[in-house]
């Protein structure tokens, strides 16, 4: 049987070899894409300090162990924006509190993994990999993909930057793509030659990345000429932002995208930390508003999770910073999430509640989180997703 | 690094893949054919073939090569290199000169609006966002007229969704009054070319030749040569290294200090004749990678790369490890210079004194960093509590007057001057600026650094995953020399696993080895390399320009990718037809060459019947000339690796 989907792919390749692909593919491409469910993963690289972004206002040991960075209560000059009496968002996420107002975001507080690792690097590849405390090869969202058929998007999962992240390698189609309108084979003269290259050379892991980046060259192609701004005001900042309007863009052109994954530097502040997060929050917020308002209804069938490697130490340190921790915060938003809540259990601030003594600790492994996104959202198993890992309680974090 | 294999391979995958690694250790033994060492060891020790050299290998033999490439000194500096980099003047200065002569410059003065902060707190300006029509405009009534307008034209336009229509248009009206008071004072303080120039002038200036800008420019008064400088388009200049480097100089000192770095990098990856010093160099600073957008370390780079990284790099791993932990730009990129001991005896500041008085302490970022990247690697043993000691053990290696001297300063009073245990010594107390030498001491002879250090160069130099038996063989001549790394090179180079075919094409290139390769291969004149810089960054490899302090991974997977493909099939088509500028590139002695023998000079071997079946297939539509077979070749998988 051939399916829609697959005759969509297969017609605006062939178009894209004829010049602009017609305009009822666009709309028939357009339509077709509408009932896909699509899970985007951000990455915050670096530690975010999750107790300032997510500010526990209602601890008074939180005060205590900040004494300079605190983020001040709600009410207070520049405090924080209060989500329920006890949360509350730092005060340059301002762009986000509508979202939680009309229920589309999620806190899960004390999140994370529970891998006591405290290197930024292997932290990441561990978080990245799905597996707390060893390193795949492949990532959690490339194998939350349901094996790739003839009948896969060669544009199913894309990750915008220049580099393939862990989160998304595997063996079940990913790509990278740093620019859209650069994605083309600048000389179309030797185009066919240098894919005739690729397809046949017997170097396996350049064949592979060959076939995948020759296909998608065609797919994004076929949408590349069509105008594209994006709407509701959405008005995206910033390496986050700028990641987000191309997936954005590649979910519009609706060529198939099931994936995506975007990422943002810069969140380890050992020092002078409140007027770095804050501009970088400010990125953030207005990065993640851009992308929902752009969305707009697609929203409904879409669910972004933000994550970062570990959080930062309850305790400032001598410089205005904080060091490498252990707890943080995790943000969960789109139309399928059970919003306005802070999910987990906030296990306090006091000595003994502190993991190893000086951190907060984690309450909700992060697989708990990602794990109902991919089961209730890609109807994907659990234990193929995160192998060995069983789930804690469930949050019902999305609606059913 | 503990490893697990995909995990969701199909079976009949994970069974080549066994094979294939049964395989490949096999082919460590297999030795590689004379022409092949050749080819081999060019490809490892240098940043491509240049046309030529594997004549000049040949003549030599490969082990007295190698020896000489080993002892620099002993090598001939290529002259063109040495007019190359004459221009660069800041790469011969001190760090206080450098700071002297290139701080930032001033900027303009901009007229600033009266911020609508400054009129509604920030809770009611926070609320102004989220709320409703009729809360807007109960927040709003109270407020002057011309303070709503302020107010007004500073918000988002959802937000004058349902404001009464006066009100928008005030908004709109102060708005635009506001953006053309901004753009007066911004034209006055930064004339465009159009105001400096006539239309002649400008297009000359924007599109000129070379000739043409540079009568032009010569044709100016001094300070309207500055403003057209400042003004200009970079790209109107990227041919043009002196009148580019004026430029900079003219709009942001710092940028020159960088782009000399950048420029030295790249000019001696092309033409030094001293390859493997280059090479290593490379490999040091990505080693000890600091990153160039950190503040003052734009500036600092130059002689951290000068003074700290190259004098070692066939040297003593320990004095290298010691010289990077006493760099200012060390010091202050990893935040060492701000870590200082824990004052208990201090009451804590007030809560009120929000943002004021800090408690001072540790940092722990560059003792985990030092111990995790620099020595041990990150399995060599160590616990956070080695982590918090050896931070103790450095605080007070400090910098004296970061923005005008920036020279390292062991400040006693920020020293923890009490007794610290670290891997199971104990440094007593009251060690003072000794306890981070002796810091330094332990982990350059912990047994976890040698292997550490033999393994990352043996994935440098020999395979993504070396033979375990070389690296073994490697971390006892590092234990056995107290870490010499000339000796440590020897054992590598001289193993039979180097040269074997295990190790053949092994090895995918960087964007950084790609795109110089590629420049040596063609034998082409390079007259600026910023537009190559720009070239390497897009392809995902900023030099100097990485923010982690793990520097760029040594093995492949991270450059093969569908964006990194692409970027190195465009990256060859620009340069074959002259689009990189600064890059000359002279193709004409591939005319009338036949396929085979384009790729066989520019791959340094027999290219696969794979490669030419396709090429010939391909040629059999249209005319082959010299430029498009050598865009060919530079892009397929054949020239990615190495």
């Amino acid at each position: 049987m051939i399916t829609r989907r697959y005759f969509l792919r297969a017609s605006a390749i062939a178009a894209a070899g004829f010049g602009a692909a017609p305009s009822w593919l666009l709309r028939a491409a357009a339509q077709g894409e509408s009932k896909w469910k699509i899970l985007v993963a951000v990455f915050q690289r670096g530690a975010a300090d999750g107790l300032n972004i997510v500010v526990p206002f209602f601890e008074k040991r939180y005060f205590e162990l900040r004494p300079s960075i605190a983020v001040p209560a709600p009410g207070k000059n520049n405090g924080a924006i209060d989500l329920d009496g006890r949360f509350g968002l730092h005060p340059s996420l301002q762009l986000l509190k509508p979202f939680w107002d009309s229920g589309l975001l999620a806190i899960v507080h004390a999140s994370g993994s529970p891998d006591p690792n405290r290197s930024h690097f292997e932290a990441q590849d561990y978080m990245e990999s799905g597996t707390p405390g060893t390193v795949a090869e492949d990532g959690w969202l490339n194998r939350a993909l349901p094996p790739a058929t003839p009948n896969t998007s060669p544009v199913r999962a894309i990750a915008a930057g220049a580099k393939m992240p862990r989160t998304l390698r595997g063996n079940r189609g990913a790509v990278v793509v740093n620019d859209l309108e650069q994605f083309k084979v600048r000389n179309p003269n030797v185009a066919a030659i240098i894919e005739d290259l690729y397809a046949t050379t017997t170097d396996a892991q350049l064949m592979a990345q060959g076939k995948g980046t020759f296909e998608a060259v065609k797919m994004i192609q076929s949408i590349e000429r069509r105008p594209y701004s994006p709407v509701n005001g959405a008005q995206y900042s910033g390496e986050l932002g700028r990641g987000l309007q191309q997936i954005a863009r590649l979910i519009k052109g609706g060529v198939g995208v099931e994936a995506a994954f975007a990422d943002v530097d810069g969140w380890d502040h050992h020092t002078n930390e409140t007027p770095q997060l804050t501009g970088l929050l400010q990125q953030f917020g207005a990065s993640l508003s851009a992308f929902v308002h752009d969305m707009g209804d697609r929203m409904e069938d879409i669910v972004l999770v933000t994550m970062s490697e570990f959080g930062r130490t309850v305790q400032e340190d001598g410089n205005g910073g904080t060091d490498h921790g252990h707890g943080n915060v995790m943000m969960v938003l789109g139309g399928p999430v059970r919003g306005g809540k802070v999910y987990g259990r906030w296990p306090g601030l006091e000595p003994e509640q502190l993991f190893e003594g000086r951190d907060l600790a984690v309450t909700t492994d992060f697989r708990d989180v990602l794990g109902e996104l991919v089961s209730h959202h890609f109807g994907q198993k659990i234990d193929r997703v995160f192998p060995g890992y069983s789930p804690g309680e469930p949050l019902r974090l999305l609606k059913s | 690094m503990k490893r697990l294999g995909c995990l969701l391979s199909v079976p009949l995958l994970l069974v080549v893949a066994v094979a294939f690694a049964g395989n490949a250790t096999g082919r460590f033994d297999q030795k590689l054919s004379a022409d092949k060492q050749i080819v081999h060891v060019l490809n490892r020790l240098t940043f491509g073939p240049r046309p030529g050299d594997a004549e000049q290998v040949r003549r030599l033999g490969v082990q007295k090569w190698i020896d000489l490439q080993l002892h620099p000194e002993r090598v001939q500096e290529n002259p063109v290199l040495e007019s190359k980099l004459r221009p660069l003047e800041t790469l011969k200065l001190a760090m206080w000169q450098i700071q002297e002569k290139y701080s930032p410059a001033t900027p303009g003065r901009v007229i600033r609006p009266p911020a609508a902060q400054s009129i509604l707190t920030p809770q009611q300006f926070g609320r102004l966002m989220n709320c409703s029509v009729e809360d807007r405009r109960t927040l709003l009534t109270p407020l002057r007229p011309e303070d709503r307008r302020v107010v007004l034209a500073n918000v988002p336009p959802q937000v004058l969704e349902g404001l009464p229509e006066d009100w928008v248009q005030e908004a709109a009206k102060a708005r635009q009054a506001e953006q053309e008071a901004r753009q007066k004072e911004f034209r006055r303080l930064m004339p465009p070319l159009t105001d400096l120039l006539s239309p002649e002038e400008v297009r000359a200036a924007q599109r000129g030749t070379r000739e043409e800008k540079m009568a032009l420019l010569n044709s100016l008064d001094p300070e309207k040569r500055r403003q057209v400088l400042r003004v200009l388009p970079s790209e109107a200049l990227s041919d043009l290294p002196d009148l580019r480097r004026e430029a900079m100089a003219v709009r942001q000192p710092q940028e020159l200090v960088n782009s000399d770095l950048i420029e030295n990098k790249l000019y001696r990856a092309i033409y030094s004749n001293r390859q493997l010093e280059e090479v290593l160099a490379d490999f040091w600073m990505n080693h000890f990678n600091v990153f160039n957008g950190k503040g003052q370390d734009r500036v600092l780079l130059t002689s951290f790369e000068r003074d700290a990284i190259r004098p070692h790099v066939f040297g003593h791993f320990k004095d290298m490890l010691l010289a990077t932990a006493r760099h200012p730009a060390m010091l202050f990129y990893l935040d060492n210079w701000q870590s200082q001991a824990p004052r208990d005896d201090l009451p804590p500041p007030p809560a009120a004194a929000v943002g004021a008085l800090r408690r001072p302490g540790i940092n722990e970022n560059y003792g985990r960093e030092l111990m995790e990247l620099h020595t041990m690697g990150v399995d060599g043993g160590y616990t956070q509590a080695d982590v918090i000691a050896v931070a103790r053990a450095f605080t007070g290696w400090t910098i004296f007057d970061l923005n005008k001297y920036a020279e390292f300063w062991f400040n006693p009073g920020m020293h923890d001057r009490k007794e610290k245990v670290v891997l199971g010594h104990r440094i007593p107390a009251g060690g003072g600026e000794g306890d981070g030498l002796e810091v330094i001491d332990i982990l350059a002879h912990h047994p976890s650094t040698a292997k550490f250090i033999s393994k990352k160069l043996a994935q440098r130099f020999v395979a993504d995953d070396p033979p375990q038996r070389l690296v073994d063989r490697m971390t006892e001549t590092f234990t056995n020399t107290d870490g010499d790394l000339r000796a440590v090179l020897q054992t590598m180079f001289g193993s039979p696993e180097f040269l074997s075919e295990g190790a053949w094409r092994s090895k995918l290139k960087s964007p950084l080895e790609v795109v110089v390769g590629a420049v040596r291969a063609l034998n082409a004149d390079v007259t600026d390399t910023s537009v190559l810089a720009q070239e390497i960054a897009s392809l995902g490899q900023p030099l100097y320009g990485k923010v982690e302090p793990t520097g760029y991974p040594n093995t492949g997977e991270l450059w093969a990718n569908t964006a990194g493909i692409l970027g190195r099939v465009n990256f060859a088509t620009a340069l074959t037809s002259g689009q990189v500028a600064g890059v000359r590139a002279d193709l004409s002695r591939f005319n009338f060459k036949p396929p085979s023998a384009v790729a066989g000079e520019l791959l340094g071997m027999a290219p696969s019947s794979a490669m030419l079946a396709a090429i010939e297939k391909g040629i059999q539509r249209q005319e082959a000339t010299p430029s498009m077979l050598v865009t060919v070749v530079m892009s397929s998988p054949d020239f990615q690796r190495r």
